[in-house]
């Protein structure tokens, strides 16, 4: 049998093309990393959901306020927009303008506080109260509400003063003058009312404007709507990592009602700033987790400076401003709508 | 000549040296029983406030399975519904299926308690000590889990390749009575 040229022609060009084939192979084959691609199991990682949708935030920082605080704590807004920022053993007080006002010194380390509509302030020790005026000046000190109390926030509304206790996971309900009218959440499951879960010292509470109470159920990740008398009228939230729910053990952390009854939350494990609904379906989010990563952070063990687990809190005032209190900048940072 | 007899020859010299030798070689032996007896043996245990997490002592004992393991202080526990030492960080549902579990040998057990409460022991035949659950709970909770070394298994090498490979410095030798680092526990005396 005789090879034409045309034969010929294509049996040289499939043997050059299986040659240079086979090249290419021994090449890739020999130069590629041959690590796995399947990612390593038993690394912990949650950085994919630190990132934030940049179309979903809508709020801008636009100052800070330097608190002057080693360790600042808390912060509130008073209905004339003063801003109240509790830390170390004082309570330093600012016009709307960040221009400081005056300052309380205290005997013990704050944990949180409130401002009355009469313009008293409530400030939170571990385990009691002290109320002061505008002004100032001590007008009452409590006894202690008991040794294992742990005091984690505190609403007033008229002759009420509500307590968070997260020791005792209950709210305690107070008249002004310090007298236990009685308690909210403890478990009834006739009512329907699951109990406060707390598992860390985070269990904050507010009083939206439709008069009701609204308590943070950490460990459901629920936010619970209350009478004064404890009757639980409705509960949202949802568990998951996602950035419309509460994830972790123990979230949202603190959290403000707007005057419009929108609710601002903020969390702590991945630290990020959202604002719901006043039937709670999330709207927007005002700080995502790179608004943190040079402060709060996300746990990293390596960094032996670790701060993940410091909570962030919040106020805000009549002009929607948003006030982060970032405890490792120990700043008041002011976020306001884009648009 | 009475001078002569007092002095001391070149014999006996030696000879009470000797006897002297003698006497204090006994005495440093007999104390170093004692202190022997006395003194606690050591071993090697990880500091869990200086653990990172690494997922080295995983892999570097000598023991084909580390003996390294995690541990759990119920006392600092939430007993929470949603464990981040135990859930993935996004899991399906909160139950025991496989694919919400961390732990990629399933070592942590979830038992339900009470409403909403669930306890979470660790199987220790089936922890490789590679800290994941310990991340995952530092990350969002209260750091209940640990990892420490199990010394019903540790071989306590006298160069332990954990210790020389720990990027943390995590190791160190503490007395076998007192063999365990606890988190949330005060170390007295």
């Amino acid at each position: 049998m005789k090879l034409s040229k045309t034969n010929l022609f294509i049996g040289i060009v499939i043997t050059v093309a299986i040659v240079i084939s086979i090249i290419i192979i021994l090449r890739t084959a020999m130069t590629t990393d041959n690590k796995t691609t399947i990612s390593n199991v038993f690394i912990y990682d949650i950085k994919e959901f630190s990132k934030t949708d940049p179309n979903l935030v809508k709020y801008k920082e636009i100052s800070k306020i330097k608190t002057g605080f080693q360790n600042p704590y808390a912060v509130a807004t008073d209905p004339s927009d003063r801003i109240y920022i509790a830390g170390d053993k004082s309570i330093r007080i600012l016009d709307s303008q960040d221009k400081i006002l005056s300052e309380i010194k205290l005997s013990d380390t704050p944990q949180c506080l409130t401002i009355a509509n009469d313009g008293s302030i409530y400030v939170g020790m571990k385990e009691h109260l002290e109320v002061y005026n505008p002004g100032g000046k001590l007008i009452t000190k409590w006894n202690s509400l008991g040794q294992n109390v742990v005091i984690t926030a505190i609403a007033v509304s008229g002759n009420d003063v509500f307590i968070s206790d997260a020791s005792g996971k209950i709210v305690l309900r107070y008249d002004t003058s310090g007298k236990l009218k009685g308690t909210i959440g403890r478990r009834d499951p006739d009512k329907g009312v699951p109990g406060f879960v707390v598992p860390s010292p985070y269990f904050d509470l507010a009083i939206a404007p439709d008069g009701l109470l609204r308590v943070v159920n950490p460990g459901l990740h629920k936010i619970e709507t209350y009478t004064y008398d404890g009757d639980l009228e409705s509960s949202w939230g949802d568990t998951s990592i996602d950035i419309k729910g509460f994830s972790g053990c123990c979230n949202p952390v603190n959290i403000a009602v707007f005057s419009d009854g929108r609710l601002v939350t903020c969390e702590k494990g991945i630290p990020r700033v959202k604002i719901y609904s006043s039937k709670g379906i999330f709207e927007s989010v005002v700080a995502g987790a790179e608004s943190f990563a040079n402060t709060v952070g996300i746990y990293n063990p390596a960094d032996t400076k670790d701060d993940s687990t410091k909570a962030i809190d919040i106020a805000v005032d009549s002009k929607k401003r948003i006030l982060i209190l970032d405890p490792v900048e120990k700043t008041v940072r002011v976020f306001v709508t884009k648009s | 000549m009475e001078e002569e007899k007092d002095k001391l020859s070149r014999r006996d010299f030696v000879r009470s040296s000797i006897r002297g030798a003698c006497l204090l070689g006994l005495g440093g032996i007999l104390g170093l029983f004692y202190n022997r007896a006395r003194a606690d043996d050591l071993v090697w245990q990880l500091d869990p406030y200086k653990c990172i997490q690494c997922g080295k002592c995983a892999d570097n004992c000598v023991l084909e399975i580390s003996a390294v393991k995690c541990v759990h202080n119920f006392s600092l526990c939430g007993y929470c519904r949603l464990c981040t030492g135990y859930f993935n960080p996004q899991p399906n549902a909160l139950n025991t299926g496989a694919e919400n579990q961390l732990c990629p040998l399933g070592a942590i057990k979830r038992n339900f308690v009470e409403d909403p409460y669930y306890e979470y022991t660790i199987d220790e035949s089936l922890c490789i000590g590679c800290g994941k659950c310990v991340k995952g709970c530092y990350s969002f909770g209260n750091g209940s889990l640990f990892l420490q070394i199990r010394h019903d298994r540790c071989l306590n090498c006298n160069d332990c390749s954990i210790a020389r490979g720990c990027p943390s410095n995590a190791f160190k030798r503490i007395p076998a009575s007192q063999a365990y680092v606890f988190k949330g526990v005060e170390q007295k005396g």
